[in-house]
């Protein structure tokens, strides 16, 4: 598995978040507001595919 | 009968063939007490062996040392299996020690304890070295016996949780001599091929001391330390304490336990991003509300009023500059007044005519210059007699001085 596809979950859920506390910030311009409540939507989905993609695997090792 | 004397190395060889020829004594187990315990820098171990009577001496080779299953201590009972051997040159014996074996909780409590110190004091158990176990695995791997309870329960408990995680199931032997070899060959071989595995659960169903063992030995709890992948370890019982446990990044009380450690539930998982992503709209619907009402106070409308109230201020100011400017010029005026008119009556009272009517004449020459001497006049000079209501000419007759 490349590792570039590692934690992108934890990534995701981390800008999910941050996004969400940033339209509490007090100067934030509606251009950047903007730009980051679509960020946030991208970021849930990204979240939300990775939830919802049921690719588990199971295997015991055979020598 | 006598035989002839024989030499030192003669008997001693002699003796040596009748030891070590012995069926019995080439494989031979003892049982006793550990004392007089010294680890020689080459790595083997010399001791003694004893009972309340007797006492035999113990050699216990390098190779042999390392791969024993338990921590030697002082007063602790073994079993060793081994062969009895003859060393010419001091005309001694000794039990050269092949395998030992360890029963009862008592002595294998008191190798637990000294194989803890060792480690402890070596910083295999340190808090500052405890890898974090990963939040979203994509890979697990279960070192554990295929056919226990463990692997039945961390499954179970995976799958109700999490359906993302892909699980590795690493078949070892949990309990017997070869156990802990496997399962240390098993973390480390899973170190190296699956580098990318995201945590390692390793341990088994509970158990007595003895079936828990192969948790407690050495070579386990060194594999655990040096896993570059997060361990947790999940032996027993919560009462059961391993050495693996303290070596792991993070003990689990049950296999049950581990399994809930390692993986999140994927529901919650939604639940909560959910949460978030309602905290995102809720916070982009109060941002545009803010901005509406600011936007709201900068229209037309609300412009003009400013500026009407603004005019409305400066007009006052204008009015109430105005009228202080009437009042000073009122008041300047008023104090000219004053002046003019108490010039008017000093001048009043200087007014020749006033003087006239009470008498008194201006006399004039007929140029009209003032004449107020004598010493100017001569007889026969025309002169003007000025009075309040005319004037008349006349003529010096005659000038008189004083």
């Amino acid at each position: 598995m490349a590792d570039t596809n590692r934690h992108v979950f934890e990534e995701s859920l981390k800008k999910l978040e941050a996004a969400s506390e940033n339209l509490k910030k007090d100067n934030i311009s509606l251009e950047d507001a903007l730009k980051n409540f679509e960020k946030g939507i991208k970021y849930y989905n990204e979240c939300s595919e990775i939830l919802n993609s049921a690719k588990q695997k199971i295997e015991t090792y055979t020598k | 009968m006598a035989i002839k004397p024989v030499s030192v190395s003669q008997l001693n060889g002699y003796i040596k063939r009748i030891l070590q020829t012995d069926p019995l004594l080439g494989n031979v187990s003892v049982v006793g007490e550990v004392s007089n315990l010294k680890y020689h820098g080459s790595g083997h171990v010399y001791f003694t062996l004893k009972d309340a009577n007797s006492k035999i001496s113990c050699f216990l080779p390098h190779d042999r040392a390392e791969a024993l299953r338990y921590e030697l201590s002082e007063g602790m009972e073994i079993t060793a299996s081994g062969y009895i051997y003859l060393y010419e040159r001091g005309g001694s014996y000794s039990l050269n020690i092949r395998d030992i074996e360890v029963a009862g909780l008592g002595n294998l409590a008191i190798a637990f304890e000294k194989l803890k110190s060792k480690l402890e004091a070596e910083g295999l158990f340190d808090p500052a070295k405890k890898k974090a176990i990963p939040s979203f695995p994509e890979k697990i791997a279960v070192v554990t016996s295929e056919t226990g309870a463990a692997v039945r329960d961390i499954l179970k408990i995976i799958k109700n949780r999490n359906d993302y995680v892909d699980v590795l199931i690493y078949p070892v032997l949990v309990q017997g001599p070869a156990a802990a070899g496997e399962i240390a060959a098993a973390i480390n071989h899973i170190n190296e091929k699956w580098p990318d595995t995201d945590t390692i659960i390793t341990g088994r169903g509970g158990g007595s001391m003895e079936e828990l063992w192969a948790f407690n030995e050495e070579i386990v709890a060194r594999a655990i330390y040096a896993s570059a992948i997060p361990v947790i370890s999940a032996v027993g019982h919560e009462t059961d304490f391993t050495i693996a446990d303290f070596a792991a990044d993070i003990r689990a009380e049950t296999p049950t336990a581990a399994a809930h450690m390692a993986v999140p539930d994927i529901n919650e998982l939604k639940e909560y991003i959910s949460t978030v992503m309602d905290r995102l709209s809720m916070g982009m619907d109060k941002y545009i509300q803010l901005k509406e009402m600011q936007l709201k106070n900068l229209d037309l409308e609300t412009f003009r009023k400013d500026l009407e109230s603004r005019i409305t201020m400066e007009q006052m100011r204008i009015d109430s500059m105005n009228a202080e400017n009437m009042t000073f010029m009122q008041n300047t005026l008023n104090a000219l007044s004053q002046k003019i008119e108490s010039c008017r009556e000093n001048l009043e009272a200087l007014d020749p005519t006033a003087i006239m009517k009470r008498g008194y004449s201006a006399v004039t020459d007929s140029n009209g210059t003032f004449i107020n001497t004598v010493k100017a006049l001569n007889p026969e000079d025309k002169l003007i007699i000025h009075m309040h209501d005319g004037n008349a000419a006349c003529t010096v007759d005659e000038v008189r001085g004083d």
